[in-house]
């Protein structure tokens, strides 16, 4: 696969503000994803950290601060201009009934194409190349809704990746998957930061995000309270103040990452 | 409470006088008056006997026939929605009778029992309907598909009103809804289904406020909930198709009535039953007597006046109660 | 794709010439399809025949191939915009409001604006309200549908007390096209419906592009570069324009806006959203929906809209039934 972090752009936020309804779920915050690497956004129910994904990904306006993309306000360019730096695999997405994974991969190819030009050569090897790297070439003419939750939610990243955008936002890519394919999925994730891109996701489960991320950006009430590396962010003192959860730390021997392990619900409140 | 009596005893009156005493002619409330007291005109005597009496005794029958309906209708599908005008009941009803009048029969004494039949197969197509939906239920798509069957069926009627000139001059008005110029006879021949209809729900009254709790614990208080659906359908075609004979398909009454007597009294199905009597009949005489004074001296179908008010509480039910998206 | 799109197209436009040639040939008098052809091509043909030809049937061709074009193509933009395949037109008191607004101008309630003009007015009318009572969930929840049932109710009752306040033959007479005929159309309406439709279907292509990825979700399509919010405007726009100008020809045809779309769907491929196709599919449907209205109960001619009805409403309730919650269009 081709590096696509060559140009090597940054996404920040400054003094963001997000609200719904006026009712504000992100109160002043900043921070820059760290470039080539995984971080992973977690928090309790609430917390703001899909909202915060959305800002990130120009999806939802700002109520206040602003988001930027190589220094410049991410609403001030143009979305297409955005969108060959900047791809998002969010959690609402909906596929017609009959489409295959090769016709979804395509649609990444969305801002690279103009009004009724036909697909060019490098449109459908950043489509080959995408199938490829999410080992999806034997279904590539499947439809898609005679895969496996798995191997769709691989296909939703083909897309993205072949949108190829050094920037990715995914907002909970496993949810509703089981263990094998809560896996798989990590895994495609990695071998894409192996490639340079700088990923950000959302994830709901803090044991995978401590194994499969580089920084953890742990959020609370629409706020940042600890980011770092795993081995930094995730104590026992955090872990209680997220999530109400009492545990105790090990280091997973084969990655060096914190390991949960004797969770059980705190008891002063 | 005193709020909530008065409304229920005053309003009532006040509409049974309003539809005796206004309306497009020049007999008001003063020549009524007169006549009670034994000396009235000629005029006011015979628009008062050959007219308004008829017509608001039947408007009370068919407030009271298509509210009833409606609240059995909303409680058997559990669907603050459900109503015979929507579900396409009355549209069967309806096709009935114009096939009835196009085979070339017109006699009031069998009108009722063929808008029966037809109300009958009305209530069997949304209940087929309903059981083909399946396990993924839910309250709008019924509603939807019993609108649509409801179009389907006024469809043929228009066809059968266009292909034959004598049936459309007869059921013209009578096909947009109307109470007016209704015969004594036709009231009288529909009055005893109407009895054995009131019999009936009074017998499935209690069963349904056990099946809103849900089937199993209907089951499980020792009723059928077959013979219940059974029992409430019947009761339906018999009451919207003798409505409907007499005042043809009107929309959205068996919606609000329910509606507003469930406003009233709360959610229980044998309340609501009850309140219907009183809030039938007034909520007709109310959008009857509306209609013979809005653009009087001429007079609106009674169907345009009941759309006009339901469509926006059909629309406020389903803002209210928060249907899901598809 | 491209080719399978190319291939649909031209199938379904050799389609409405077929239909076109049927509803030009038959009627209370048969002519002969070839003769027909002949007079096309070579314009030679009897006075009798050039007359039933190009003074009787051809305008009437004409406008229900139009027509049904613009109906299905408003259908399939609202559907996709939407998401939903309920969301036509006809089904959200578009239709009705239009028709309602048009009788209005008809019968004098108007302010003299000709009818067409207060068609559009209806439908946006019809639309802005839907929106406004839908509330937060904008055109994908339910609230959106039944709010335009119920606008559909009142406009259709608003219809029926105009017509009982004019004389029984303006009644009469205005009574087939309230539910959606050919027979009352007016040329004038017809050449403002072809201009019009040319332009909107050329917009909507240009949309295109956008809608075949709006469909994936909204979020999707704005992380792939996309505008939703403008999208739907002018998607919208576009749909009412298109069902205002189609009404103000042919009155309500709901089911075409329902059915076309449909069908191009089944035949097209599923990455693009069908527009040329719907268009095609549904000028189809109303030629033949009309031809049918013509020779079912001959010399009584029903009308078209009734046809429809009657033909599209098992399809809905199929739909109603068997359509799967939440699955995409």
């Amino acid at each position: 696969m081709t590096d696509a972090n060559s140009a090597n752009p940054t996404l920040a936020t400054r003094n963001l503000r997000m609200a719904h309804d006026h009712h504000t779920v992100i109160e002043d915050l900043s921070l820059t994803l760290s470039p080539g690497r995984v971080t992973a956004i977690v928090g309790p129910n609430g917390c703001g950290k899909s909202t915060l994904l959305h800002g990130l990904a120009r999806v939802h306006h700002p109520a206040g601060g602003s988001v930027l993309l190589d220094g410049g306000d991410i609403h001030r360019q143009p979305s297409r201009e955005v969108a060959r730096r900047l791809a998002l695999l969010p959690q609402d997405k909906d596929a017609p009934q009959g489409l295959t994974v090769r016709d979804l991969v395509g649609f990444g190819r969305h801002p690279h194409q103009d009004w009724f030009r036909p697909p060019s050569p490098e449109d459908r090897a950043a489509v080959d190349s995408a199938l490829g790297a999410a080992r999806l070439e034997e279904l590539a003419e499947r439809p898609l809704d005679t895969l496996s939750g798995g191997q769709r939610q691989r296909a939703w990243i083909a897309m993205s990746m072949a949108q190829h955008t050094p920037l990715l936002l995914l907002d909970e890519p496993t949810t509703a998957l089981d263990l094998g394919h809560q896996i798989e999925v990590f895994e495609l994730i990695r071998q894409l930061a192996a490639t340079g891109r700088t990923i950000a996701m959302v994830i709901h489960d803090l044991p995978s995000a401590c194994r499969y991320a580089d920084h953890l950006i742990a959020m609370k009430e629409g706020a940042i309270i600890s980011a770092g590396t795993p081995g930094e962010v995730v104590t026992r003192a955090l872990v209680r103040d997220l999530y109400g959860v009492e545990c105790d730390l090990l280091e997973d021997p084969a990655t060096g990452s914190p390991l949960l392990i004797n969770m059980r619900r705190s008891t002063d409140p | 409470m005193t709020l909530r009596s008065l409304f229920l005893w005053a309003l009532p009156v006040i509409a049974l006088l309003a539809s005796l005493s206004l309306g497009s002619g020049s007999v008001g409330p003063g020549d009524v008056l007169a006549l009670l007291s034994g000396n009235g005109s000629d005029e006011a005597r015979f628009v008062m006997t050959e007219l308004r009496f008829p017509r608001t005794a039947i408007g009370i029958v068919v407030g009271l026939a298509l509210g009833i309906s409606g609240a059995l209708l909303q409680s058997l599908t559990r669907n603050p929605l459900a109503e015979p005008g929507l579900l396409g009941v009355s549209a069967g009803s309806a096709l009935a009778v114009t096939v009835m009048i196009l085979m070339g029969s017109d006699s009031a004494a069998i009108t009722t029992p063929v808008a029966q039949v037809g109300a009958l197969a009305g209530c069997g197509l949304v209940v087929a309907v309903a059981r083909m939906q399946g396990p993924g239920r839910d309250p709008v798509r019924l509603i939807l598909a019993g609108a649509t069957l409801s179009g389907l069926l006024l469809s043929l009627t228009s066809l059968i009103m266009m292909a034959d000139q004598r049936t459309a001059n007869e059921i013209r008005f009578w096909v947009t809804g109307s109470i007016s110029g209704r015969q004594w006879e036709e009231l009288f021949a529909t009055l005893p289904s109407m009895a054995l209809a009131g019999l009936t729900t009074a017998l499935v009254a209690r069963p349904l406020a056990s099946m809103a709790l849900g089937e199993h614990v209907a089951v499980g208080l020792g009723y059928r909930p077959g013979r219940v659906q059974f029992l409430v359908i019947t009761t339906v075609a018999l009451f919207v198709g003798a409505a409907t004979a007499l005042a043809g398909p009107l929309m959205f009454l068996g919606l609000a009535v329910p509606f507003i007597a469930r406003a009233i009294g709360g959610p229980d199905i044998r309340r609501t039953l009850l309140l219907c009597l009183a809030v039938g009949p007034t909520v007709l005489l109310l959008a009857d007597t509306l209609c013979r004074l809005l653009v009087a001296p001429s007079e609106l179908p009674l169907g345009v006046t009941t759309a006009l008010l339901g469509a926006p509480l059909m629309v406020m039910i389903v803002r209210r109660h928060r249907m899901p998206t598809l | 794709m491209q080719r399978r799109t190319v291939l649909v197209n031209t199938a379904l436009a050799l389609g409405v010439a077929v239909a076109a040639l049927a509803a030009l040939s038959l009627g209370t008098i048969p002519l002969h399809p070839v003769g027909v052809l002949r007079a096309f091509t070579t314009g030679e043909a009897s006075q009798q025949m050039a007359l039933i030809l190009f003074e009787l049937r051809l305008p009437r061709v004409m406008a229900g191939a139009l027509t049904g074009a613009a109906f299905a193509l408003a259908g399939c933009l609202m559907q996709t915009l939407a998401r939903n395949r309920l969301a036509t037109p006809g089904i959200i008191g578009i239709d009705n409001a239009a028709t309602a607004f048009a009788v209005a101008s008809i019968t004098g309630v108007g302010i003299g604006l000709a009818p067409p003009a207060m068609a559009l007015v209806g439908a946006a009318t019809a639309a802005a309200l839907a929106f406004a009572l839908a509330g937060r969930t904008g055109t994908r929840g339910y609230p959106f549908i039944m709010a335009g049932v119920g606008i559909g109710a009142i406009a259709g009752a608003i219809t029926q007390l105009m017509l009982t306040r004019v004389a029984i033959d303006a009644a009469n007479a205005a009574y087939p096209w309230t539910v959606g005929s050919l027979n009352s159309r007016e040329a004038m309406a017809t050449h403002l419906l072809a201009g019009g439709l040319a332009l909107c279907w050329l917009a909507a292509l240009g949309i295109g592009r956008h809608l075949n990825v709006l469909r994936l979700s909204e979020t999707v399509a704005t992380g792939l570069g996309t505008h939703p919010g403008r999208l739907r405007l002018a998607g919208l726009g576009i749909a009412i324009l298109l069902t205002g100008l189609a009404v103000a020809v042919a009155g309500p045809v709901g089911f075409v806006a329902l059915l076309g779309p449909e069908m191009a769907r089944s035949v097209s491929h599923p990455a693009r959203v069908p527009l040329t196709a719907s268009a095609l599919a549904g000028a189809i449907l109303m030629l033949l929906a009309d031809l049918a209205g013509r020779m079912i109960l001959a010399p009584l001619e029903v009308p078209v809209g009734i046809v429809t009805a009657i033909a599209g409403s098992p399809w809905l309730l199929w739909i109603l039934l068997r359509q799967t919650p939440g699955r995409a269009l």
